[in-house]
């Protein structure tokens, strides 16, 4: 994929209105490293356009590893690096030629602790992702982020107080917060690293209602230890076990009747 | 290693398992007096079947609690959650199983002494009881076991169970003219369904294991739809 193909993306409607732009990613032989440890081992999940994926495995097996080699994030660890092939609707984000910033914009990430940046209101933090790709106007910024706030479930508390620090949020809504920051840039899949795993119980419903909604749109990769979490908001579940994608398929399925025995064995408890 | 919680839970799903197929256990026994009160025209024995019905009844109660349990606190999954599933199941069959025991004993002082020269029904009513009671075992084994080739079977026994019901009802048809003869074969014939109607719970039961162990629920045989 060459950059000017993802960075010119059309910019979208307002979601009840708005065709999916969602897209899907193809993974196939992916190997990831950091330094001489094998954290990957030759991976293959095509992960469906307009749905959530779930990924789920035991603490180390791979699956953070995984979603931050989607939008390239893993190189940024030094040592760190990767083998094989990610596609976003049969583009190659590792091209040479794809800007990278293109690619993360492109393919946002939502993080397991709500990271608003700190000095920043709650509409600087939307507006930031917008400022660095460009984009100055203020009426089209004031736009914007009030979109991406009303899409991430958001505005109505915070309407009228966007100058406020975001940080002065909870932080259920921090987590919300962070994915309208995500989604203001308009990205085409959202990849979510545990993103519930520091919220109470009516803030992670919040998240998980979000997901549901959010998937009309976009693409959605959610790694989760939670295993209910993933049987209530993901159409599919990938499980993962010391760097290999064990088995993937419908989140029905494999809660009713996996077809490895490593996955029954791992979502029944009887290891892990 | 399996983590503590989990450990206690799969301790808490076998016990239910345990509670209910000791179930199917209790049948049988209700069975074995059922047709002994039948053979012996024995209405004490009858009535303790009545009466010790509520033992079944009481073990629906506690299985069906567990399952509500175990769904409320366990959040079971996969082979866990199809167990679940399936003992709910079973539990309300041994329910009815139990029930179908009942209504024979009830139905015993009503029909009163069998008539002379009708020892082929009867002979008949108790060959179909004991078919019913090993399917009763072999539906119990057979869950246990995990083993569908073995509850397929079962549909085999229940062939036998529904011929012999067939020939019942025809030797009924064919008491003669004494009223009071062929009052007490259209009782023999209830009889007759009831004990089918247990057959019909082991075979139910067996169609639970294969999915158990499938995860595909399947009628082993359509009776909605027979093969003409």
């Amino acid at each position: 994929m060459s950059a000017m193909t993802i960075a010119e993306a059309p910019a979208t409607p307002l979601l009840a209105t708005a065709p999916s732009p969602a897209k899907h990613v193809d993974i196939r032989g992916l190997f990831a490293y950091y330094g001489e440890g094998r954290a990957l081992n030759g991976v293959d999940l095509r992960i469906p356009a307009g749905e959530v994926t779930a990924l789920i495995g035991p603490s180390g097996c791979g699956k953070s590893t995984l979603v931050r080699c989607i939008n390239r994030m893993h190189e940024e660890v030094r040592g760190a690096r990767v083998e094989g092939e990610v596609t976003l609707d049969g583009h190659d984000v590792y091209d040479p030629a794809v800007d990278v910033v293109a690619v993360r914009r492109a393919i946002g990430m939502v993080f397991q602790k709500p990271n608003p940046f700190p000095t920043m209101s709650i509409r600087d933090n939307v507006a930031a992702g917008l400022r660095l790709t460009g984009r100055r106007g203020t009426r089209d910024l004031d736009e914007r982020v009030e979109r991406a706030l009303r899409d991430a479930g958001l505005w109505e508390e915070v309407e009228d107080r966007l100058g406020h620090p975001g940080v002065s949020l909870s932080g259920g809504q921090q987590q919300r917060l962070c994915i309208a920051r995500t989604i203001a840039v308009e990205p085409e899949v959202i990849l979510m690293d545990e993103p519930a795993s520091a919220l109470d119980p009516i803030a992670t419903l919040r998240i998980e209602e979000l997901v549901g909604k959010l998937k009309q749109r976009y693409t959605i990769v959610i790694v989760t230890h939670n295993m209910q979490q993933a049987a209530r908001v993901a159409d599919t579940t990938a499980f993962m076990l010391d760097g290999e994608l064990v088995e993937h398929d419908t989140t029905e399925r494999i809660f009713t009747k996996p077809a490895d025995q490593r996955t029954e064995d791992y979502i029944t408890g009887k290891f892990g | 290693m399996m983590a503590q919680g989990r450990a206690t839970f799969h301790h808490e799903l076998a016990d239910l398992e345990v509670a209910a197929l000791g179930g199917i256990d209790l049948v049988a026994g209700q069975l074995d007096r059922t047709l002994e009160a039948l053979e012996h025209q024995d209405l004490e024995l009858a009535a303790l079947v009545i009466g010790d019905d509520d033992r079944i009844d009481g073990r629906y109660l506690e299985v069906h609690q567990g399952v509500l349990s175990l769904l409320a606190l366990q959040a079971p999954v996969a082979s866990d959650l199809r167990l679940i599933a399936a003992l709910l199941h079973v539990i309300k069959h041994v329910e009815r199983m139990g029930d179908q025991c009942v209504n024979i004993a009830k139905i015993l002082p009503l029909a009163g002494p069998p008539p002379p020269r009708t020892g082929q029904l009867t002979g008949r009513l108790l060959q179909m009881g004991h078919v019913a009671r090993s399917q009763c075992e072999k539906a119990r084994d057979s869950f246990a076991a995990r083993d569908v080739l073995a509850a397929e079977d079962l549909v085999r026994s229940d062939d036998e169970i529904n011929a012999l019901n067939r020939e019942i009802f025809q030797v009924a048809v064919g008491m003669g003219e004494d009223a009071s003869m062929r009052e007490w074969a259209m009782h023999m014939t209830f009889v007759a369904r009831w004990l089918e109607r247990v057959g019909d719970g082991a075979v139910d039961i067996g169609e639970q294991t294969a999915f158990l162990v499938t995860g595909l629920f399947r009628e082993f045989s359509d009776s909605s739809h027979p093969v003409t």
